[in-house]
């Protein structure tokens, strides 16, 4: 669908200054094209995860119940959203007042440039937009031919399992390309893997796959088991496609997971710097003030972005670092890891109360040193804040063979098999995972339509590797 | 605008979908009663999920915890019984309201159940005066003039007189032109009811009684009004004197004393007589009690009573027998040895909330 860009002139106005303010202070960024929605259809938005167009899922629609019945509640509310893309779309609420019109631009400036400059953003698809909308078409159309049932329920088996990526993987091949090949974001390179995109090959042949080794199962072991699984699984095309739009949607969000602390920091390091420097008419400082302080505050025992984002950069402006430097190259936890200090860990990273987000194991009487916190904090946040389950091989019985590797925080048992069943189904194999429950080694073993835990002692050598992060 | 509707219209589905799926779990709990609106029941459904691999606690040892306490919040195709304790307790902040049309849970209700839908009674009770201004006569008011009738009739008229003037097309209606509107009578199917709940509050109900007596209550109320169009609740409790209450004091009311059982029916009967004559209403009334009635004697009376009084004016009376500690359970035995005959009384008895769905249908099963 295609929006209608149709900003009031104190707006537009509005934008035109916030965009200079911003290139002054220097930002950069794609182009900025802002939108105003009202507050519903801005819910619909967030709902598909910032686009306008995505393939059918009642989870999209689950979301949309949730933030709908927020807002007519009055208990939460969505001031804006950006879209990682070149242009970079920006949705503006119409029931926002002026003052806050003028935040949230501001803010997007931010954003706008994280998404731009920020290493981890580099390998994502800059026309996700038009590729979100195509993979939706692309369901539909599957859905016209198999039947919204059969696609439903094998959305849901792989949507389960979306979390399987490897996070670190985009980055890397980036890494790789740019050696080997010294224009790999040339024009011809991208309309080459649209070409092989529409053409429908499979997910390990095109310019997305490590180009010089074919995927075969030897490429083990990975922790792309989604992509792992579209390659090898025994699936139909369709499936296998749907299996590819999946995993390409999950690495698209991935490094915004990865970046969520930092993303919002600089947004929000921004928006109060270009307000306060100029932007703002004295009378409307009071108001901003409130806004800001709003957006900032952290409640007892969580751990609010915008607070702990903003902070960093703060701290590192005052320790003399380059923070144009540090918003290009880190993400959320070898930021937190480099500036951390022990001022700095008491001071933010210590929860307020005694059950914290930052030290999952706790619970002892003692209380933990600063260092203590902050690994807490890191261990927590590292993956994306996901587990990080490793496929390591395939059995005898072509059963697949995962080893969670334990950060000091135990699966949940129970949603964990739930979602090796369906990995199982889509294997059609079995699935068998290592991992640790309170220290002692657990194997899952899952089927199609059945899952057993047992003990194994072996998973306590493996699971508790250093792991990668 | 958004194709977002048709994701929410999905997910509703899927919900509903759910709910049909744990009717039986709503039936024996009085989770339902006080969530409920005019039109409408909002039912809290956690927010289904889907099952990732992911960090969380394991209280309750391995994964094969059976039901979940909140219902099975993680897969979203129906897979039952395995969903984790655990999840249900994580996601216990992310609870869904989803309002549940009351027509919608009552079919859901008629669906498990396999309730008959209510068959009407004798035609002489079918039929209710109604009108509608469909006729037409001579003469009436001018409030009730038919303008384009008296307009054609005129018409008519000056053309066959030869008095019509296309050139100077005036009408002019005279007294024989005028049509006015007339009522037709027609027969309306009875759509009214009303039902009354009687329960025992003497002592020797305690709170569980009263409780499911409290479910049983909604679940009636439910599905009768999914089947009349007009329905009237009259909530009337006892212990050895009988008054009528409204339903909050129904549902909450703790109350002690004796019994006699014949001060609700007395009380019943009197409203029946003075304002929900049989001709207009379809008439329910629903006694609870433990079973232990003051005396033999005002059982007696209650016997005469319903048999010559009550039973001949109503479409069913039900009576519902809750298991008490200390209820002898007599009053349904003589009930049963006395009018075990008559086909418009349906007593049951109610050991515990398992009990429930059984009862339910039991005296809603016979479509009368």
């Amino acid at each position: 669908m295609k929006l209608k860009s149709s900003l009031p002139a104190a707006l537009k106005y509005q934008a035109v200054v916030t965009e200079s303010a911003a290139r002054e202070a220097g930002l950069d960024s794609f182009e900025v094209v802002f939108e105003l929605l009202d507050a519903a259809d801005v819910n619909g938005i967030a709902a598909y995860g910032g686009f306008p167009v995505r393939y059918p899922s009642w989870r999209f629609g689950m979301d949309y119940e949730r933030l709908e019945k927020g807002r007519t509640w009055g208990l939460s509310k969505i001031y804006e959203l950006v879209i990682n893309n070149d242009p970079t779309y920006a949705y503006l609420v119409k029931s926002n007042s002026l003052l806050e019109q003028k935040l949230v631009m501001a803010h997007v400036y931010g954003h706008a440039d994280f998404f731009k400059h920020n290493i981890w953003f580099a390998p994502t698809d800059r026309h996700m937009i038009d590729t979100i909308s195509d993979h939706a078409s692309r369901i539909r159309s599957i859905i016209d031919v198999v039947g919204q049932d059969r696609v439903e329920s094998f959305m849901d088996h792989a949507l389960s399992l979306e979390t399987m990526i490897d996070p670190y993987l985009p980055l890397r091949k980036l890494r790789q390309e740019r050696e080997t090949i010294p224009d790999g974001n040339s024009l011809s390179e991208r309309s080459r893997a649209a070409l092989e995109l529409l053409s429908g090959s499979p997910a390990g042949q095109h310019a997305g796959e490590e180009p010089t080794e074919p995927r075969l199962v030897g490429s083990l072991p990975t922790y792309d088991i989604l992509g792992f699984l579209g390659d090898n699984a025994p699936l139909e095309a369709w499936e296998q496609s749907i299996l590819h739009i999946i995993r390409r949607e999950a690495y698209y969000f991935s490094p915004q997971r990865m970046t969520k602390i930092m993303n919002e920091g600089w947004a929000s390091f921004w928006h109060s710097r270009l307000l306060t420097g100029g932007l703002l008419d004295p009378s409307e400082i009071l108001d901003f003030a409130d806004a800001h302080s709003g957006a900032t505050s952290s409640q007892p025992g969580t751990l609010n972005p915008y607070k702990l984002g903003i902070e960093l950069f703060r701290f590192a402006e005052e320790r003399g670092e380059d923070i144009f430097q540090l918003r290009r190259i880190h993400n959320d936890v070898s930021m937190i890891d480099k500036l951390a200090d022990e001022e700095f860990t008491e001071r933010f990273l210590r929860p307020k109360t005694s059950r914290g987000v930052g030290a999952p194991g706790e619970g002892e009487s003692e209380v933990p040193g600063w260092r203590e916190v902050k690994a807490g904090l890191l261990h927590s946040l590292s993956w994306g804040g996901l587990p990080q389950i490793e496929l390591t091989g395939i059995g005898p019985e072509g059963e697949l063979e995962l080893v969670h590797h334990h950060d000091g925080r135990d699966l949940q048992l129970g949603a964990t098999g739930e979602s090796l069943k369906y990995m199982a189904a889509i294997w059609k194999a079995p699935v068998r995972l290592l991992t640790l429950e309170e220290g002692e080694g657990r194997r899952l073993v899952a089927r199609e339509d059945e899952i057993t835990i047992e003990e194994a002692e072996e998973a306590e050598a493996s699971c508790s590797e250093e792991s990668a992060a | 605008m958004f194709r977002i509707e048709a994701d929410r219209a999905r997910f509703r589905e899927i919900v509903r979908g759910k709910i049909r799926a744990d009717i039986r779990k709503f039936l024996s709990t009085g989770e339902l009663i006080g969530r409920c609106g005019d039109q409408a029941v909002s039912i809290p459904v956690p927010q289904i999920q889907l099952p990732q691999i992911r960090f969380g606690p394991n209280d309750n040892g391995d994964g094969e915890g059976g039901e979940g306490e909140s219902g099975d919040p993680q897969s979203a195709d129906g897979g039952e019984g395995q969903a984790s304790a655990g999840a249900g307790e994580q996601e216990g902040n992310h609870i869904l309201e989803v309002e549940v049309d009351l027509q919608d849970l009552a079919e859901m209700l008629g669906q498990e159940l396999e309730l008959p839908d209510i068959q009407p009674r004798g035609v002489n009770h079918l039929a209710a005066e109604g009108g509608r201004y469909n006729g037409m006569q001579n003469s009436g008011p001018d409030s009730l003039r038919h303008f384009r009738r008296t307009y054609k009739n005129a018409l008519k008229r000056s053309i066959a007189a030869g008095t019509w003037d296309p050139n100077r097309p005036r009408v002019v209606p005279i007294r024989e032109d005028f049509k006015f509107r007339a009522r037709n009578v027609c027969e309306k199917p009875d759509s009214s009811a009303v039902v009354f709940h009687m329960m025992d509050v003497s002592g020797s109900m305690g709170r569980e009684q009263k409780e499911i007596v409290r479910i049983k209550a909604f679940w009636i109320d439910t599905w009768l009004r999914s089947q009349y169009r007009n329905i009237e609740v009259v909530y009337i409790v006892h212990d050895a004197v009988a008054k009528i209450v409204d339903q909050h004091t129904f549902f909450h009311l703790r109350e002690s004393g004796g019994t006699k059982i014949s001060s609700a029916y007395e009380l019943c009967l009197k409203q029946i007589q003075e304002r929900y004559r049989p001709e207009d209403w379809n008439i329910y009334p629903f006694h609870y009690s433990d079973g232990d009635n003051w005396s033999a004697r005002d059982t007696e009376y209650c016997v005469t009573m319903l048999r010559d009084e009550l039973l001949p004016r109503v479409n069913q009376f039900c009576y519902g027998q809750v298991k008490s500690a200390h209820g002898s359970g007599q009053f349904k035995k003589d009930l049963d040895a006395a009018l075990g005959e008559e086909e418009r009384l349906v007593t049951s008895g109610i050991t515990g909330r398992s009990d429930l769905a059984a009862s339910i249908k039991s005296f809603l099963g016979k479509g009368r």
